[in-house]
């Protein structure tokens, strides 16, 4: 149990903030409602049914004055009251300042249960106001209350953040300028107390007001400079003007520029999406410069020193006198508001704390130093026993989905909330009744998980039997899983006149599915030739298999003859291919350079089988037999040579077979043939497995040494931590007996092998030379000429960087046919 | 099984909400031309890759995003960061979407689990005419 209070909260007129001292540091928790924000808006909106705090009420405090309330912290202590037209009744400043205190309750983790909190309050605050504060604290459910200064806390953050505990005697300013106030307070240390000696303030000054000035002075003006309105901006500021959405999409671009300008000296803004009066389209980009944005602002920011100016006289304090000033709050984030603050004054600024939460993690730092006088902790209204019978689809197609529930257990005085876990989706607090009912959005395609949280009037959690809400939105409903992997042939690029299989969907995946692959195509088609030819073939089966052990599930064949224009080498190729949840496969390929697409759907009670690609493979499929034969009597392994030679005689009758089979044969020869085929082509593989396997941990190996001594004396750290990474997963990929998976991290290696081979200089002088030797095949002898001058000169001033990209260049000039000779069977891959 | 529950999101920096957002711009600044297609199969292939390629090697992780154009406004909707224009604060729909919703998905979960990395900026106004 700790002994010390360690929460401090900044209850702040804009926003609020929540920390806690653990062990040393200081933790802000982040606005669990509010992705990766830790501040909360002090802004409560009220509807018939619940409850909303932060942002979701600071978006309609403009529009919906009479329902949703903020900056009531101004009127704490006065006997002002709020009235709430969607409950005809009245909220005190303390009700509402209580009810963003329960939501920041909300925003700890850590288990904890707050009975004893730091709040901190304006150095303006008189007693009354601080009693009203300690009083919304007590509201919240808290026990103890300790008040703070705001000025002290930023000061004792900066302390802390110095590790210097005991500041030195003196004097120094807490400038605070937030999102919408503005405060200044004088603190000095004296006799070893720190106490706030004078402020001053205004709060209608801030970041808002800047994104404004922004709109009014810079973009309006020059909209109206480029297009024709009569009167743009009453138009965009009038709720019920013509451009009024325009207005706020323009709020949000100044927000974004000024953010922009505190690191960089311009920012564009893109206007558009609108007609001028004379229906033209209204689409340009301002730029606005540091300084006329800082021109803009000067004489808010001058107001802001004026009142510091103000404080000195009446203080009778010379610039001298004070050691620096502290900046707190978002907007000091702008360079402008430092540098001038800094000049005018003739006090050094001080920047180094967090302006958004610094008071926060003050009043934190000064909790751990207080003694907690409530113990005692109870599990709140643990007794309450309440119990939840959920109904609800646990799959649903639609955008919503409606959850009901009944509730057991006394529900008086109590609240639920559902959110969705995502972030996406929060009901706010509403009362709970017996029967409860909420249409719960869901995110299309994706589980989504909602949790219904039950609170007590305090905001402390009701535990219930509840547990997450389910619901998968989409496809996965009915769908059924694929059985084997479905894959698509693809030319091998480590050994040319191959093939491979690329996984395209693996097996037990859920229909339907959909997936795009692009690839660079590896030869060129003429528009004309009938002869050339790009294959999509869809296969079912293992993907690490051999291409022909797989079986055919589509098939289509692009010939150069049906093309509008000639494709060539290396232009783009995408492949869609699509299964539905009946197993029908469509298939289309796009080719990027004739902007032309092909189409067909394949239907699984057909096969689809070419003859004439049938009898390739077939052919192909006799030699490779012949060559695993010959290797394995070579190699004396006389058991898969007498397995390989069983399957001989079979082979020859599916050529012969093949052979005599004629192309436009409409009978059902092809699938027997081809099915044959694939039986002899699983035996070849089954058979040369164990040797295929072999050759590639030993070609793995050799690779894997070759990087290591490549990384040790030429490689930095990240080709080590890529290196080491790969080989920590040896184990893995070496016991998948799958060659392709192994050739496949062999690869990975050779590729570090390459791209340290390329900063070293001998290596890029060797293959300088290689090039110049082979320079009189370039393509362009001129350029070739000139780059191996600069290609020398390079050599001779060791610019090695410019060598390399020489080498690139001279690459570049060699002629197709010498740059890569592939032999390619599909037409892409890899 | 797993429990699909348990995912590990990364943090994603900046950037790649910035590349996100420009694709989210092209796409909708494309709709807007009279074109076969041709463009958006562009935009299609850029977001597949960032959906499932860009980001899978280091992060483990891919965006996927969401226009929320002309969809209903309630302040129930967390996925959004809305600035209301107009008089009725009633039946709001969205009218203008500065930036897009972006889901962040941890690749090799099948369990379809999304998580908003960002959410909409987005300007609404009631459809009901007041």
């Amino acid at each position: 149990m700790e002994n010390t209070i360690n929460f401090g909260i900044d209850l702040g007129t804009t926003n609020s903030a929540i920390a806690k001292f653990i062990k040393g540091e200081v933790v802000v928790f982040t606005n669990p409602q509010d992705f990766g924000r830790s501040t909360l808006p002090s802004v409560v909106s009220f509807r018939k049914d619940k409850i909303m705090i932060g942002n979701k009420a600071k978006e309609f405090l403009e529009k919906d004055p009479k329902s949703v309330v903020g900056a009531f912290k101004r009127k704490m202590g006065t006997a002002e009251s709020f009235k709430i037209k969607a409950l005809n009744e009245t909220k005190t400043p303390v009700d509402l300042s209580a009810l963003v205190l329960k939501e920041l309750k909300t925003f700890v983790n850590t288990g904890d249960s707050l009975e004893s909190v730091v709040i901190t309050i304006p150095a303006s605050f008189d007693t009354i106001q601080s009693n009203a504060t300690k009083e919304a604290g007590a509201q919240a459910g808290f026990k103890q209350v300790i008040l703070l200064q705001e000025p002290i806390a930023a000061s004792l953050a900066y302390a802390n953040m110095k590790k210097k505990m005991d500041m030195k005697e003196g004097l120094w300013l807490v400038y605070d300028l937030g999102g919408g106030t503005f405060d200044v307070a004088l603190v000095e240390i004296k006799n070893g107390e720190m106490k706030v000696i004078d402020h001053e303030g205004n709060n209608f000054l801030g970041g808002v007001d800047f994104d404004r000035m922004i709109v009014e002075k810079l973009l309006i003006p020059k909209i109206e400079e480029e297009y024709s309105f009569s009167s743009l901006e009453s138009d965009m500021k009038s709720a019920s003007g013509k451009y009024n959405a325009k207005y706020y999409v323009l709020l949000r671009r100044a927000e974004e520029a000024k953010i922009l300008l505190s690191a960089k000296s311009s920012a564009d803004i893109v206007i558009d999406g609108f007609e001028d009066e004379r229906g033209n389209d209204v689409d340009f980009e301002v730029t606005i410069t540091r300084s006329e944005f800082n021109d803009l602002i000067k004489s808010a920011i001058d107001s802001t020193t004026d009142m510091i100016k103000k404080i000195l006289t009446n203080k009778s304090l010379k610039s001298t006198d004070i050691q620096f000033t502290l900046m707190v709050g978002g907007s000091t984030y702008i360079p402008y508001v430092r540098q001038h603050v800094q000049e005018v004054l003739q006090i050094p600024t001080n920047c180094e704390i967090d302006p958004t939460t610094a008071i926060a993690i003050g009043a934190a730092y000064y909790a751990a130093t207080k003694p907690k006088e409530f113990n005692n902790v109870v599990q709140a209204r643990k007794e309450n026993a309440i119990s939840i019978k959920p109904a609800y689809q646990k799959a649903s197609k639609e955008k919503e989905e409606l959850f009901a529930a009944r509730i057991s257990g006394n529900v008086e005085g109590l609240f639920y909330r559902i959110t969705r876990e995502d972030g996406g989706f929060d009901t706010g607090l509403k009362k709970l009744s017996e029967r409860i009912n909420e249409d719960l959005p869901l995110v299309e395609d994706a589980f989504n998980f909602f949790k219904l949280t039950v609170y007590d009037e305090l905001n402390n959690i009701v535990e219930t039997n509840m547990d997450l809400i389910g619901i998968n939105s989409g496809f996965a409903i009915s769908g059924q899983p694929i059985p084997e992997d479905i894959c698509l042939e693809v030319d091998d690029g480590d050994n040319p006149g191959q093939t491979r299989l690329l996984l395209v969907f693996q097996k037990n995946s859920v229909l339907p599915l959909k997936r795009s692959i692009t690839f660079p195509l590896n030869k060129t088609l003429s528009k004309e030739s009938s002869d050339q030819v790009i294959r999509i073939n869809i296969l079912e089966g293992p993907h690490l298999s051999p291409p022909e052990a797989n079986k055919g599930i589509g098939y289509m064949e692009i010939s150069g003859d049906k093309l509008k224009k000639d494709v060539s080498k290396g232009s783009d190729i995408e492949i869609t291919i699509t299964m539905t949840e009946s197993r029908d496969l469509s298939v289309s390929a796009y080719l990027n350079m004739a902007d032309q697409e092909f189409k067909e759907i394949f239907n699984p009670k057909k096969r689809h089988t070419s003859i004439e690609y049938l009898k390739e493979q077939v052919v192909d499929l006799s030699e490779k037999l012949d060559e695993e034969i010959e290797h394995a009597t070579e190699k004396e392994d006389y058991e898969i040579a007498g397995a390989l030679t069983k399957l001989k005689k079979e082979m020859e009758q599916v050529e012969d077979e093949t052979e005599t089979l004629a192309l436009d044969d409409e009978s059902d020869n092809r699938y027997k043939l081809e099915d044959r085929k694939r039986k002899i082509a699983q035996e070849i593989s089954a058979a040369t497995q164990n040797k295929r396997v072999q050759l590639a941990k030993e070609h793995y190996f050799e690779i894997k040494e070759e990087c290591e001594k490549m990384i040790d004396e030429n490689g930095n750290d990240y080709e080590r931590q890529v290196f080491n990474g790969i080989v920590e997963k040896e184990e893995i990929f070496l016991t998948t007996n799958s060659p392709l998976k192994i050739q496949e991290k062999a690869d990975e290696l050779d590729g570090i092998i390459r791209q340290i081979q390329w900063r070293i200089p001998e290596f890029l002088v060797d293959i300088f030379s290689w090039l110049k030797r082979d320079s009189a095949k370039m393509n362009d002898q001129n350029v070739v000429k000139y780059l191996i001058e600069i290609g020398e000169s390079a050599i001779e001033n060791q610019q090695w960087d410019r060598l390399k990209d020489v080498n690139y260049s001279l690459f570049d000039q060699l002629p197709r046919t010498s740059r890569e000779q592939l032999n390619t069977r599909i037409g892409f891959g890899s | 099984m797993q429990d699909p529950r348990k995912t590990r999101f990364v943090r994603i920096p900046q950037s790649y909400l910035d590349l996100v957002n420009q694709v989210f711009e092209i796409e909708r600044k494309t709709q807007q031309l009279k074109e076969d297609h041709s463009i958006q199969r562009n935009i299609n292939r850029l977001k597949s890759l960032i959906e499932s390629e860009l980001f899978a090697s280091n992060e483990g992780v891919g965006l996927t995003y969401h226009d929320p154009l002309g969809e209903p406004y309630s302040q129930t909707r967390t996925d959004c960061e809305a600035s209301i224009a107009g008089n009725v604060t009633e039946d709001l729909e969205i009218v203008e979407v500065i930036k897009p919703i972006i889901f962040c998905n941890e690749l090799g979960n099948d369990f379809g689990i999304k998580k908003i990395i960002q959410k909409a900026v987005i300007v609404a106004a009631s459809c009901n005419k007041k």
